[in-house]
């Protein structure tokens, strides 16, 4: 996993990632194209607006990923909403040219989508940033490692190649993961294609990969195009992936062949993999169809195991068991944003248990009815119709997520007792001073001390019922109160600025160690010339010297905090992970 | 026929020599006789501490400040605080410290029990909250209920079966502490609830109602209090596993500034750890 990461970062040291051409579907300024009217309404759609948290941690992911360039057009479109490529040359002083790059890397990558201007049809094309596209970025790891434990190494390194390029053939994936598993065996042997095919579409067909959206209009390529053109009315939104219904159909292609080993010595052999398999030109019969990772699902995929997980700490592992398979059963039925599944019979559950798991009938309807009786309501019963009909209920279960996450941050931050007070204050509602501290069983000064610090940090508000006209504050009942939904975007932001901080942190952990890491890979190199020209052990052993023993102590430590804010990150990620979750869902209810 | 007239007679007369309490109810007023050794301790003393003293018998077991005691008798603060002194010394009344107000002292009569309200009831001796002593409750009740899970989750039982073996009765957690002998004064079971509840807000515990027979063992108007105790559901969130997750700056902190992740001492020691 830190690999793959790693990887992705000697990505950005090129620095606009011009080897990864222009997208198939970037739009040619037609000078008489027609268009709708209805299409002038993408520019005025509403954008969320973004804090200055989102917009720093979007900037760091942009420029370790994709160089400072794309990071600075990147975060000035996010900050600035929609504009042309003009503004965007001149407010960030950078040629023309470096711009367009720049825009191609962020369409590639789905950060950046363009639309026709505000001014109608006719008018400059206007690019807009997308903030939460961005902040995926971080969770490209997450992604990496699920496909990994799902479909082995061949999904993990399918799933990277799609994440590092954006958007990629079929094809194009199935040369360059196989030439990449290639290396890895043993000499002589290598990886089929069909191997990495079969793979391929396992992801497809459970949805994990799918085919890039249509482009917005099919725009002809002659600039002659006669006004009189018929056109088909664009939607307002750009389409979604899912607006296609061959999204996940995979091409009629068949790819036979094995993969290559990239050899050092080989003559005439592009370095690195990733451009061999460009230059290959072979026409496989998929061009423009581009397959892209689907984030939605990976998230209902990470929604399900929290789910489970919860389910097994609050009861047992059979109930966890069973709601996994009311879970998987649900997995193409449901859409992302429902607040519980499609209700489930008790002997379609029943049927559809794994194997080894051989409970009986009435045994199930126990567990059932123990899941529904639950104080959490993960699971709820909806009819009596085929022996129960349940729902898993994903709402409910999410906020109790977010709301154990909320009380596990007072509890670590401030203490258990302030943690008994902020779940009292849950359950409760609204309670007076006196009220709190009799409930809780906590001395009047100490909760007063302890209520006053939440207070000050936005955790718990107060508010004021008059009971005169005239707010006098000893007629006023003041009561204390925690609100979820609020609380929990608070948490979020200071989980953004959190990541932010990491990063930083590492970037100058690794600024400050520059010269000893110059070194370091300086000696790696002419070690590895040697080793390949056959040199004796006392020439190796002399080059390995030229680092002294501090040094080396110093790299050790350096590796270690590396390693360590790496891994928070992505720690950090979770919370967000479940934060995010809990809020859309709040939303769309 | 006994002759109404004597008979009203001989009450007044036994009013006025101070024998008797006038009350008063919807149907007209009574008369009682005062208790013998009350009656002969007030012998000596005047009317104004007669009024002073029905007052205070007045207030029950709350008791009664010496200002409000001001109020209703319309006497004057020296004199009232004379014949407080002097009925104190002829251990007629008593004062007791509340726990409400520390410095306020309310009087009441000598062989009555304060109420909770003045004393604050189990967890309060000498105003002082014991938070040791219900911190002490707290996990005694915790593993109590711990346990009782615990063993149900191993007998391998059907779910159901399982799971309402892992339930205590309020009722039975009041009788394993009472068994225990910790605690120095009387609990009752509704202490033991107020106990209960905070396990709850402490995330370690739920709790169920059910229908019980009245009758039952435990049970108060017809219902009975199932406690049970549970794990939480996730782990400690990845958030404070952050130096920032904890930090007591976090809002003064950004690049540039004083304080800074470049610069961050808790950043530089738990990097180190």
């Amino acid at each position: 996993m830190r690999g793959n990461r790693r990887s992705l970062r000697h990505l950005s040291q090129n620095s606009t990632n011009s080897d990864v051409g222009p997208p198939t579907h970037q739009r040619v300024r037609s000078a008489g194209s027609p268009s709708c009217i209805i299409q002038t309404l993408w520019a005025k759609k509403p954008i969320k607006k973004m804090t200055a948290q989102e917009v720093r941690l979007c900037g760091l992911l942009l420029q370790e990923h994709f160089g400072e360039v794309v990071e600075r057009i990147g975060t000035h479109l996010l900050r600035g909403g929609a504009q042309n490529l003009r503004t965007i040359a001149n407010e960030t002083n950078t040629p023309l040219d470096l711009v367009k790059k720049s825009l191609c890397v962020l369409v590639q990558h789905g950060v950046c989508d363009f639309g026709s201007g505000r001014r109608g049809p006719g008018s400059p094309v206007e690019y807009r940033g997308n903030c939460e596209r961005v902040l995926r970025i971080l969770r490209y790891p997450r992604y990496i490692y699920t496909a990994k434990t799902l479909y082995g190494d061949t999904g993990e390194l399918i799933v990277e190649e799609v994440l590092q390029r954006g958007h990629m053939t079929m094809s194009n994936t199935v040369k360059t993961v196989a030439d990449r598993l290639t290396h890895n065996m043993e000499e002589g042997r290598s990886m089929e294609y069909s191997e990495v095919v079969s793979s391929f579409s396992k992801l497809v067909e459970t949805h994990f990969l799918q085919r890039c959206p249509p482009v917005a209009e099919t725009a002809t390529a002659a600039p002659s195009a006669t006004p009189a053109t018929h056109r088909t009315p664009a939607s307002v939104t750009p389409p979604t992936a899912e607006s296609n219904p061959d999204c996940y159909k995979l091409p009629p292609v068949t790819l036979t062949g094995r993969g290559k080993r990239r050899r050092s010595s080989d003559d005439g052999e592009e370095p690195g993999g990733v451009k061999k398999a460009k230059m290959d030109s072979e026409s496989c019969g998929d061009e423009g169809i581009y397959w892209q990772v689907n984030f939605e699902r990976f998230h209902q995929h990470f929604r399900d195991q929290a789910i489970i997980s919860a389910v097994a700490s609050k009861l047992d592992q059979t109930s966890s068991e069973i709601v996994r398979t009311m879970l998987r059963m649900s997995e193409v039925t449901t859409t992302p944003t429902a607040a519980y599944t499609q209700p489930l019979s008790a002997n379609e559950i029943f049927r559809s248990l794994p194997p080894n798991y051989s409970i009986s009938r009435p045994i199930l309807d126990q567990y059932l009815s123990l899941l529904v009786d639950d104080p959490m309501e993960f699971v709820g019963k909806s009819g009596d119709s085929g022996g129960g009909m349940y729902v898993v209920n994903l709402h409910r279960a999410l906020a109790n997520l977010a709301r154990a996450t909320l009380e596990s941050v007072v509890q670590e931050r401030f203490g258990s007792r302030s943690a008994r007070i902020f779940r009292l204050l849950l359950r409760k509602r609204h309670l007076e001073q006196k009220q709190v501290e009799d409930f809780a069983m906590i001395p009047a000064k100490e909760a007063k001390d302890m209520l006053y610090t939440l207070l000050s940090e936005n955790l718990v508000q107060l508010q004021e019922i008059p009971k005169t006209p005239d707010h006098a504050p000893s007629r006023t009942f003041y009561l204390y109160t925690v609100n979820q939904l609020p609380t929990a975007r608070l948490l979020l932001q200071h989980c953004y600025k959190t990541v932010a901080n990491l990063i930083e942190r590492r970037l100058f952990e690794t600024k400050e160690n520059k010269r000893l890491l110059e070194k370091s890979q300086r000696i790696e190199a002419i070690l590895a010339s040697l080793q390949a020209s056959g040199a004796e052990p006392e020439q190796l052993t002399e080059v390995e010297e030229m680092i002294t023993a501090p040094e080396r102590q110093q790299l050790e430590a350096l590796r270690h905090h590396i390693n360590k804010l790496d891994s928070t990150e992505n720690q950090v990620d979770e919370t967000i992970f479940l934060l995010e979750s809990y809020i859309i869902s709040t939303k769309s209810k | 026929r006994p002759n109404l007239q004597a008979t009203k007679c001989i009450v007044f007369i036994l009013f006025m020599q101070g024998q008797l309490d006038l009350l008063r109810n919807s149907s007209g007023l009574l008369y009682r006789m005062k208790d013998a050794q009350t009656a002969s301790k007030m012998k000596g003393s005047d009317n104004q501490e007669k009024l002073v003293y029905q007052v205070i018998e007045d207030a029950g077991n709350k008791g009664i400040w010496s200002r409000d005691i001001r109020y209703k008798s319309n006497l004057p603060l020296t004199e009232i605080n004379k014949i407080l002194k002097n009925l104190e010394s002829k251990k007629l009344i008593k004062a007791v410290k509340s726990v409400a107000a520390s410095k306020k002292k309310v009087y009441m009569l000598y062989n009555l029990q304060p109420d909770r309200s003045v004393t604050g009831g189990a967890w309060y001796s000498d105003q002082d909250f014991e938070s040791e002593f219900v911190e002490v409750l707290n996990q005694q009740c915790f593993k109590f209920l711990q346990s009782k899970a615990e063993v149900a989750r191993d007998s391998k039982q059907s779910p159901m079966v399982q799971r309402n073996s892992s339930f205590a009765t309020s009722h039975e957690v009041w009788k394993y502490i009472c068994e225990l002998g910790i605690s120095k004064v009387d609990l009752s079971m509704e202490d033991i609830e107020t106990i209960l509840n905070t396990l709850i807000y402490d995330g370690k515990v739920e709790m169920t109602i059910i229908a019980a027979k009245e009758g039952t063992v435990g049970s108060v108007d017809g219902q009975m209090k199932l406690y049970r105790g549970v794990n939480p559901i996730i782990q400690p969130t990845g958030l404070v596993k952050a130096p920032c997750g904890l930090c007591p700056v976090f809002d003064d902190c950004h690049e540039g500034g004083e304080i800074s992740p470049s610069n961050c001492v808790y950043m530089a020691e738990w990097l180190d750890f």
